[in-house]
């Protein structure tokens, strides 16, 4: 099939010795790239039971057959491992420029094995690659460390770097890139710093190749002008992430004081219309046509986004109204290499635990410089941050507090209040990585297109498999998130146009529940089932007191309604299991 | 005479107009080979700053070519058997836009009249008037 390499870098970073291999074309042609064929690899290579921050795991780095190309929004990158945060499969979508430099040097993926036995860095020129000493990166931000590698080689190479969590091993370690984008969740960030790496370096200048190229490509950007660019998906370039503030403030689900309740009175101070006005440009990733990117600079203070997700926790989840500290406490977790929403979730959850007296962690409700000076102490494990970088699963079995604790298999809660949401509550629990919000969007039909009763189990199962099987395949496609009006047709007109082999909406159903069914075929093999698709207490125990929510809880029972119809619709067994028969398909 | 204008503004940084561009001419996707090179990047990861080489259509390459091998009337064009390869065009050239593959010169044709990367430019940034 055209749109690919059909070439793999796999590097042994313990013998310092990288080797070109072909792609495994049987596997693409039923996992097609990114998330969908790296968690492929991963399920061939790994072995079970494995410790993901020994040099055993792997990390790889996927694009797939429309990176590179004019494909809108097809310039997200898969990172993905073990995770170390969970123990299950993690896949990330990173944006930025990486995707695109990675296929122009001619590789679909690097396979990353081993483990360097000092810091370094890898640097790829084409088909160069060379390890490169890092001894002067070590210790550094990541930004910082971008900094230092992008003046050394010029602002044509992408950096993929991580900062000081990912060195010390703090399973909420991100890999950043562009300086603003992130494979935030689940501790890539740290099996890279498990292998000693501090960054990729990469730079390409080849190029793809599709069929009848000039016609496609003509073709390609009437797609873009007829549903890329619809107002249903360029709101993100009017107003990035901070739109969704409004609509979860109005629904109900905006979290407030570690997910005490899901409204904030002063919502209006941090809101987009209060950040865009230090908006200093837009940028988007290679390849996008909708551009979510808003750099801003508040006072001393820079940052692309802040995104939603940022906002909400280090806003109102911290009993916050300040913007210039949400911006600070989002600028200082990326360049520390921390996920901001797990890192944000552990401070806060120290925070009620204070305030409750369970255990002095010194923090408050509030108390915004604390916020960002843990974020540095948990990136480094230094002082109170040695404790808190083992994120609320571990730290509430630690000092009590389980009631107050939101994860799921240790992945800490995005900031999507479920009691507002029923099905996101499933979505969590259900997850391949633990609690994300990235991988069946419920809120988007229970709460802001309004099409689907949020407070109910009744036809949970069924949306969230929906949503999760359209984003799997969105994401082993590397097509972007936000480009929400793309349906099964579009993508197999697409993949029909870039690869040459005829592709069918039903084909791109398929894979979709394919690489639903190896993530959880990976997890299963780990040990995980169904007790591990969880709810946490807090959800089911309180209801919201305030906004569309109010009154709303989640009785346990239609928890596991919904969840039991989840995998019937999946074809997997009651305990959350695959069936041999649906394991043979993989 | 109408000619590519670029508002950085709206520009998102996407190298869609470099992809298209290479595509057009070159039957494949690779911006290092397009005849415009239009990119954002974050200067210092605190100020956002962008590369604008594009085709404007001064007429500069035209008028030092040696051998006559470049033409302009309402868009330029290269006669690569006249060509020398010899770089005058792109060493003059202000925008730094004017690429040399293989001792010929390559330089923005307008699509002949509808460029490619104005038609999948998503935000408007480039136009041709």
């Amino acid at each position: 099939m055209l749109g690919y390499q059909n070439n793999v870098l796999r590097v042994d970073l313990s013998r310092k010795e990288c080797k070109a291999e072909p792609l495994n074309m049987n596997w693409a042609e039923k996992y097609i790239g990114s998330k969908g064929l790296a968690i492929k690899y991963l399920y061939e290579e790994l072995k079970p039971g494995i410790d993901p921050l020994s040099s055993e795991n792997k990390l790889i780095f996927m694009n797939g057959p429309m990176t590179g190309t004019t494909v809108p929004c097809s310039g997200k990158l898969a990172i993905a491992g073990k995770s170390p945060a969970t123990g299950t499969i993690c896949d990330c979508s990173i944006g930025g420029h990486s995707a695109l430099n990675i296929k122009y040097a001619g590789y679909d993926a690097i396979i990353l094995e081993g483990a360097l036995d000092k810091p370094g860095y890898l640097l790829i020129e084409n088909d160069k690659v060379s390890f490169e000493d890092a001894s002067s990166l070590w210790g550094k931000g990541s930004h910082d460390a971008e900094t230092a590698l992008i003046e050394q080689y010029g602002h044509d190479y992408s950096v993929l770097s991580i900062g000081p969590a990912g060195e010390t091993l703090c399973t909420m370690a991100c890999i950043n890139s562009d300086y603003y984008r992130q494979a935030g969740r689940g501790g890539m960030g740290a099996v890279m710093g498990s292998k000693n790496l501090k960054a990729i370096v990469v730079r390409g200048t080849g190029g793809v190749k599709i069929p009848n190229i000039v016609e496609a490509t003509k073709r390609i950007a009437e797609i873009e002008r007829e549903n890329t660019l619809l107002e249903d998906n360029t709101f993100v370039f009017d107003f990035g992430t901070t739109a969704f503030l409004e609509a979860c403030q109005d629904g109900g689900i905006l979290p407030k004081n570690n997910f005490s309740d899901a409204t904030d009175i002063d919502w209006t101070k941090y809101n987009g219309d209060v950040l865009l006005e230090h908006l200093q440009g837009k940028r988007g990733c290679g390849s996008c046509g909708l551009g979510c990117g808003n750099f801003l600079k508040i006072g001393d203070v820079v940052c692309e986004g802040p995104e939603y997700e940022s906002i909400a926790v280090a806003g109102p989840n911290a009993g916050n109204s300040d913007p210039v500290a949400i911006v600070k406490a989002n600028q200082v977790a990326d360049n520390m290499g921390l996920d901001t929403i797990s890192a944000g979730d552990t401070i806060i959850w120290a925070m009620e635990m204070t305030e409750r007296g369970v255990h002095d962690f010194g923090i408050r409700f509030g108390e915004m410089d604390k916020y960002i000076e843990y974020l540095e102490l948990m990136a480094r494990k230094e002082g109170v941050g040695a404790e808190l970088c083992l994120g609320v699963k571990k730290l509430a079995k630690k000092y009590g507090g389980e009631d107050y604790a939101l994860e799921v298999k240790g992945l800490e809660y995005p900031q999507y209040e479920p009691r507002g949401s029923w099905g996101m509550s499933l979505a969590y629990a259900v997850s391949d990585r633990g609690a994300c919000h990235m991988r069946a969007y419920a809120p988007n039909e229970e709460v802001f297109a309004a099409s689907i009763p949020p407070y109910t189990a009744e036809g949970k199962g069924e949306m969230v498999f929906r949503l999760g099987q359209s984003n799997a395949v969105k994401f082993s496609l590397c097509i972007c998130d936000f480009w929400a009006t793309l349906d099964y047709e579009i993508m197999a007109e697409l993949m029909t146009l870039v690869t040459g082999r005829e592709w069918t909406a039903d084909d791109m159903a398929d894979v979709g529940t394919r690489v639903l069914n190896i993530a959880r075929a990976f997890n299963q093999r780990e040990g995980f089932s169904a007790k591990d698709d969880t709810i946490p207490r807090r959800i089911v125990n309180e209801a919201l007191s305030t906004g569309a929510a109010a009154g709303q809880k989640i009785p346990m029972e239609a928890f596991e309604d919904m969840k039991q119809q989840y995998y019937a619709v999946l074809g997997w067994n009651a305990d959350g299991t695959l069936p041999e028969s649906l394991l043979a398909t993989l | 005479m109408k000619r590519l204008k670029f508002s950085k503004e709206k520009c998102i940084g996407c190298q869609l107009c470099a992809q298209a561009c290479s595509a057009t001419h070159d039957g494949v996707f690779m911006p290092s080979r397009a005849r415009i090179g239009i990119e954002s990047y974050y200067d210092r990861g605190g100020v956002l700053k962008y590369k604008d080489a594009y085709c404007n259509l001064c007429g500069i390459c035209f008028k030092n070519c040696p051998t006559g091998a470049i033409t302009m009337t309402d868009k330029i064009l290269v006669d690569h058997p006249t060509c020398i390869g010899c770089g005058t065009c792109a060493a003059k050239c202000p925008r730094k836009v004017v690429k040399i593959i293989d001792k010929k010169s390559y330089i923005c044709d307008t699509c002949d009249g509808d460029p490619m990367c104005v038609k999948v430019c998503p935000q408007g940034a480039l136009q041709f008037v």
